[in-house]
């Protein structure tokens, strides 16, 4: 049995719930004949991968949704093994080369011209050409990009590449203009709301709508995120009533913690204690950049106005040095450290101008 | 005799002066000999002339010497003489003379010598018994006695080589150069130049157990855990008589072999102590034969079964008749850290270990392991290495330390006096100081001065030991001495000024690179900036550190990932500023933070459960026509998916019976097994150390709702009772789905053949398909007909085929397996085998029962 996530996604263009105008043009792309490279992106949760399964329907009936699930091994220049789970259909095929980590190019080579070079056998398929769908793709790496930029005129006739990413920024300007580029805009309240209560008459349930305000206050135009945490609550307490509380990931939670934290004391204990925090959040492998900007956001929700804009810049600057970087825990004790200077200071001249 | 070896030269030179008190240049001497009692006394008639005679003169002036008494020194000079004295290298028949002759030499002596006969200067005459005169060539003159001469008596008791093998190597030596040095002597009597062809080092090293410095409990403890061996080694008629000995009650009482109860000794220290010296020494005179393992021997485990055992179970070298006494030197470089059991130090705790077993003494057992009767020595620097943890537990230990600089210093004068240095205490003490006692870098440093100057003043040394300041650079040290100043003892050894002190970049930048390991002392600093108590009222200071550590991180980054070793060298810069910033006098001192490792340790494991969650949603996606599938990105799982689906999986239901709970009860668990057997998450039932049954969930995600130890406070704990109830119920789910993966691979099957026979034979399908049919095996295409039903029946097959062996004759034939197709359809039995139940009945029954 498949989570609420999985069991009531939209099959189809016509049964997304929100983003009309998206679906009515990604219908008439489909039916064009010319399908162009596209580029989804957006926010996390706000169903980009939804969309483009429902094109792919669009463009191939029903065939796409018989998959096959396989594992791939391939061989790095330094005879090192790398395995890529690989979706894919009569169709089409799917791949995520960042679990190839540092070796993505060696993928996005050898996969993507073995599929470009071969032709489509299907004489019943609706289209001359395969579909390839890279996940992840603000995470390919600068020579993936790169393989993939040729690849990209070269084997139009033969294959169709469906990118999908957060941001564009990581991606670089050849394979942009290459693309047709697709914003999957998170969804208003309302429209998750929508999509709420759906799920609730498909899971033949009624849902109390504060409760799903409360969820989609939570979740934060994350709608995958909103149904996890609807069926969390549902199987937390399967009645609905009564107040509710949305819990928090842990992680979250813990983020919070460490805001309060840093605002309300500024010390070397204290900075000690926000490290063996950090660490026990970087244990969990919750990803340094999510920690720094969860933790600059709870501060700045507790700090006064004038150091708002100062705890963000520094998160930002820092932020970019833990990426440059690799030791992820300097940095984000560096940022508290600083952040906890500025406070003093804050403090200290608010204390001189009141004498 | 320019090359001969000091230490002989010292000894001949010590009796040379001894004869110099009493007499001028040797050239004189001759022709006073001649008309000498003793001369004719001693010359034998069958003595002839040869090379030999200078070394005999030499070696009877060390033996007269040692006498000290004066006419002996008087006698020396003519080399005959001595010979007679010692009786070690000419005839041995002129022994019975010797002893009585020394003091009518002195009387004849005494006289003043007539000048009779023409004599060569380089002859001296004699004459036998008989009257006979002979000419002897007379000892040539010797060097460099009136240089070394003063320093004689001081040096009366350093002999530290036996005095036969002293003799021994100069008789050789001397009679092989002697013809060469004559010639050398003659034209340059004056000569001082010395080439020396041998290190100090090894010209000094202790040869016995009293030449020993410093450590002398190090030294005795040493001693007496190899006597403890003697028991063993020797048996006990050697040593029996000193059994009644203290040493006795650390002999094991279980070993039959009486051996100690360490095996094994480790001995540990700074460098150039003496450590393999030491071992050296104590096992020749405690009489082992010493087999050595170094570093630059093969250590890994093969060698200890190639070379090791079978050396210690014969008990003695190739060669020698001393038993062998193993030392392993620089054992902490031995491969060991690993738990692997093929290791060095693996292998050597289990050769030590080995029980003794009886049998083995009377040798039919001979493929058992022995157990080891020779005691081994290991040697290493880090005491605390990694891969010697497992010896440390088994072995004595035997800490060598820094020996008083007193002890050092006072064999550094004397190696200086011997050598004809000038050297003031106060420079070898700055030395010792500098060299933080390691005596061997003293006596180095010592010869590469007395290469240059004959003076040993304290700014020689500070120039001469410009780079061995740094000698230690563990990670501790660095530091240590990032975090705090240099101790005021430190600075004085150093003799550094006030302006040379506050000079830290170079110091410490050395330091860090000389340590060779960065990212530790990276580390180690982060790790403890914090801790160093100092008042900083705006964090300025922890700011600038802070800075530092980023640039340290973005050069190691930009050096490792884009392979920019360039940047090495600016490297140590970076954490030099830790040093302005938190050094702080009498500061505890740094122990090393394991916070970064257990964190990183910690971060693996988690990541391994990520990975098996992930796997999991992989097979489920599998099934599921790839439902899952989106859950699996890194930043999703991690973030929304696993809180919430610990949520999920934990709903609160109460512990009873699944089969009188409430009905919404029941969706819910239905829901929750259905969602965890899809997932292939399951509880195991696990026994705790206090004897109590649990149930684990594996993979073990409920980690990532567990911070600090404790689990989120809105996710019920679920209970034992809970735990097994769901257990329960997925295990049976689980079973049932995978009854259904068979049987959806036969009917997978039965479906393909159904589809592709009609595609094949579109009109033969329906006559196939009435059971009924009559056979007609006549022709051919219906007999190919025949084969294609058979996997129609595949699912029933095997009753099939047991029925039809029971009826019929076991042969194949199309007709019998239409009957068997007949009688199978009229009689059809299925079995359903259900897996974990056992409420069988017993009961013999008749085959016409099913029929």
């Amino acid at each position: 049995m498949s989570l609420w996530v999985d069991k009531f996604r939209p099959r189809a263009l016509d049964d997304l719930h929100y983003h009309h105008n998206l679906s009515a043009r990604l219908k008439s792309l489909a039916a064009s004949g010319d399908f162009p490279h596209m580029l989804f992106y957006g926010p996390s949760g706000a169903g980009k991968k939804t969309r483009i399964t429902c094109t792919l329907k669009q463009l191939f009936g029903p065939g796409v949704e018989k998959l096959k699930i396989d594992q791939r091994v391939f061989l790095s220049p330094s005879k090192r093994k790398i395995e890529v789970n690989i979706v894919q259909s009569n169709f089409h095929l799917e791949i995520t080369p960042s679990e190839a980590g540092n070796y993505d190019r060696v993928v996005i080579q050898e996969l993507l011209k073995e599929i470009a070079q071969t032709q489509q056998v299907d004489l019943n398929a609706k289209q001359r050409f395969k579909v390839v769908i890279i996940n992840e793709a603000d995470s390919l790496s600068r020579d993936a990009q790169a393989a993939l930029r040729r690849t990209m005129e070269k084997y139009m006739s033969n294959m169709r590449i469906i990118l999908c990413a957060n941001s564009t920024s990581r991606l670089i300007a050849p394979i942009k203009s290459r693309c047709l580029l697709m914003r999957v805009p998170a969804p208003s309240d309302e429209e998750m709301q929508t999509v709420l209560t759906h799920v609730a008459r498909r899971a033949y349930f009624d849902l109390p709508p504060e409760a799903a305000q409360e969820i989609i206050k939570d979740a934060n135009g994350n709608l995958r995120k909103a149904i996890l945490v609807l069926e969390a609550l549902k199987m937390q307490s399967p009645d609905l009533t009564g107040p509710l509380t949305i819990a928090k990931p842990d992680w979250e939670t813990y983020c919070q913690k460490v805001a309060t934290l840093i605002v309300t004391e500024q010390t070397p204990a204290r900075v000690m204690e926000i490290r063996t925090k950090f660490y026990e959040l970087l244990s969990h492998c919750i990803p340094p950049t999510v920690i720094l900007k969860t933790v600059a956001e709870a501060v700045v929700s507790q700090v006064d106005e004038t150091l708002k804009a100062d705890v963000m810049h520094w998160a930002a600057f820092y932020e970019v040095r833990m990426r440059i970087g690799s030791k992820k825990i300097y940095h984000l004790e560096a940022w508290v450290v600083k952040v906890m200077s500025l406070y003093k200071q804050s403090f200290y001249s608010l204390d001189m101008s009141d004498f | 005799m320019s090359r001969v070896l000091p230490s002989h030269r010292v000894s001949v030179h010590r009796v040379a002066s001894g004869g110099m008190s009493l007499f001028a240049p040797t050239g004189l001497l001759g022709p006073s000999s001649t008309l000498d009692k003793e001369d004719t006394v001693l010359a034998p008639p069958s003595f002839t002339l040869n090379g030999l005679l200078g070394p005999v003169a030499s070696t009877s002036a060390l033996a007269a010497s040692s006498s000290e008494s004066g006419p002996s020194k008087v006698f020396t000079p003519t080399g005959l003489l001595s010979s007679d004295v010692n009786g070690t290298k000419s005839a041995p028949i002129e022994l019975p003379y010797d002893d009585d002759e020394p003091p009518t030499v002195a009387q004849a002596l005494g006289i003043p010598p007539p000048v009779s006969e023409y004599v060569s200067p380089f002859t001296v005459r004699a004459t036998t018994f008989d009257g006979k005169t002979i000419h002897l060539r007379k000892k040539p003159p010797r060097r460099n006695r009136l240089l070394l001469g003063s320093f004689t008596e001081r040096m009366g008791n350093l002999l530290d080589v036996p005095i036969h093998r002293l003799l021994e190597g100069l008789s050789t030596d001397t009679a092989a150069k002697l013809q060469a040095s004559d010639i050398q002597a003659a034209t340059h009597p004056e000569s001082e130049a010395i080439t020396e062809d041998t290190l100090w080092v090894d010209r000094y090293r202790p040869r016995q157990f009293a030449d020993l410095m410093g450590n002398e409990r190090v030294a005795r403890e040493t001693m007496a855990w190899v006597k403890q061996w003697d028991w063993c080694v020797f048996g006990k008629t050697k040593a029996g008589k000193k059994r009644p000995r203290e040493g006795d009650e650390a002999f094991d009482a279980m070993d039959e072999y009486r051996r100690p109860r360490e095996k094994l000794l480790l001995l540990s220290g700074p460098p150039g102590l003496g450590k393999t010296t030491l071992a050296h020494v104590v096992a020749r005179q405690a009489g082992y034969e010493v087999m050595e393992i170094n570093a630059s021997d093969a250590r890994s485990g093969s060698v200890i079964d190639d070379r090791i055992r079978p050396a210690l179970e014969s008990g003695r070298a190739v060669g020698s008749t001393k038993p062998v006494l193993l030392v392993i030197d620089e054992i902490d470089g031995a491969t060991g850290a690993g738990e692997s059991s093929n290791t060095f130090i693996h292998k050597l705790i289990q050769l030590t270990s080995d029980k003794p077993r009886k049998k083995n003494r009377k040798g039919h057992d001979n493929n058992a392991k022995r157990p080891i009767l020779r005691p081994i020595i290991c040697i290493c620097n880090d005491q605390n290495a990694a891969s010697l943890a497992k010896l440390r537990a088994v072995a004595l230990q035997v800490r060598f330390v820094r020996p008083a600089d007193v002890h050092t210093v006072k064999r550094l004068r004397e190696v200086c006096e011997i050598e004809g240095l000038k050297a003031d205490g106060r420079a070898l003490t700055t030395l010792v100081g500098i060299a933080r006692g390691d005596l061997r870098g003293c006596l180095n440093t010592l010869q590469f001065i007395k290469s240059r100057n004959h003076e040993v003043t304290e700014a020689v040394i500070r120039n001469a030991t410009v780079g061995m300041k740094e000698a230690d650079t563990s990670l501790l040290s660095v530091v240590n001495s990032i975090f705090s100043p240099l101790t005021r003892k430190r600075v004085k050894e150093l003799g550094l000024t006030e302006a040379d002190e506050s000079k830290f970049v170079g110091r410490i930048s050395r330091e860090i690179d000389g340590c060779g390991r960065e990212n530790s002392v990276a580390v180690a600093c982060f790790a403890h900036y914090a801790t160093v108590h100092q008042h900083d009222a705006n964090f300025s200071r922890y700011e600038k550190a802070n800075e530092w550590l980023v640039t340290f991180d973005l050069l190691s980054a930009a050096m490792y990932s884009d392979g920019d070793f360039a940047l090495s060298q600016y490297i140590a810069y970076t954490l030099v500023p830790f040093y302005p910033l938190f050094n702080q006098r009498g500061g505890q001192r740094i122990e090393r933070s394991q916070a970064d490792w257990e964190a990183a340790v910690q971060t693996r494991a988690n990541e391994e459960i990520y990975k098996s969650l992930s796997r999991c949603l992989q097979t489920a996606s599998t099934r599921h026509g790839g439902d899952y599938r989106h859950l699996v990105g890194t930043p999703v799982m991690q973030l929304e998916f696993a809180p919430c689906l610990n949520r999920i999986i934990s709903p609160p239901l109460r512990p009873v019976n699944s089969q009188v709970i409430k009905p919404e009860e029941r969706a819910v668990l239905a829901r929750l097994v259905d969602i965890m057997a899809t997932l292939e998450l399951q509880f195991y039932q696990e026994r705790a150390e206090d004897g109590q049954l649990t149930y684990r969930l594996d993979p073990p995600i409920d980690v990532f709702v567990t911070y600090d130890g404790k689990r989120a406070a809105d996710i019920a704990v679920s209970r034992y009772a809970v735990r097994h109830l769901v257990a329960g119920e997925i295990e049976a789910q689980m079973i049932s789905r995978k009854v259904d993966i068979i049987e959806k691979g036969k009917r997978g099957k039965h479906d393909f053949f159904d589809k592709s026979s009609p595609a094949k034979k579109p009109g033969d399908g329906g006559s196939l398909s009435s059971p009924t049919r009559a056979p007609d095996g006549a022709d051919t295409p219906n007999k190919r007909a025949r084969v294609e039903p058979k996997p129609v029946d595949i699912a029933d097959k095997p009753p099939t085929d047991f029925f039809g062996r029971l009826i019929t004759a076991p042969s194949l034939s199309t007709t019998k397996a239409a009957e068997r197709k007949n009688v199978e359809k009229k009689y059809r039995v299925t079995y359903k085998f259900k897996e974990g139940n056992s409420a069988a009945v017993r009961k013999p029954i008749k085959m016409k029962a099913f029929m």
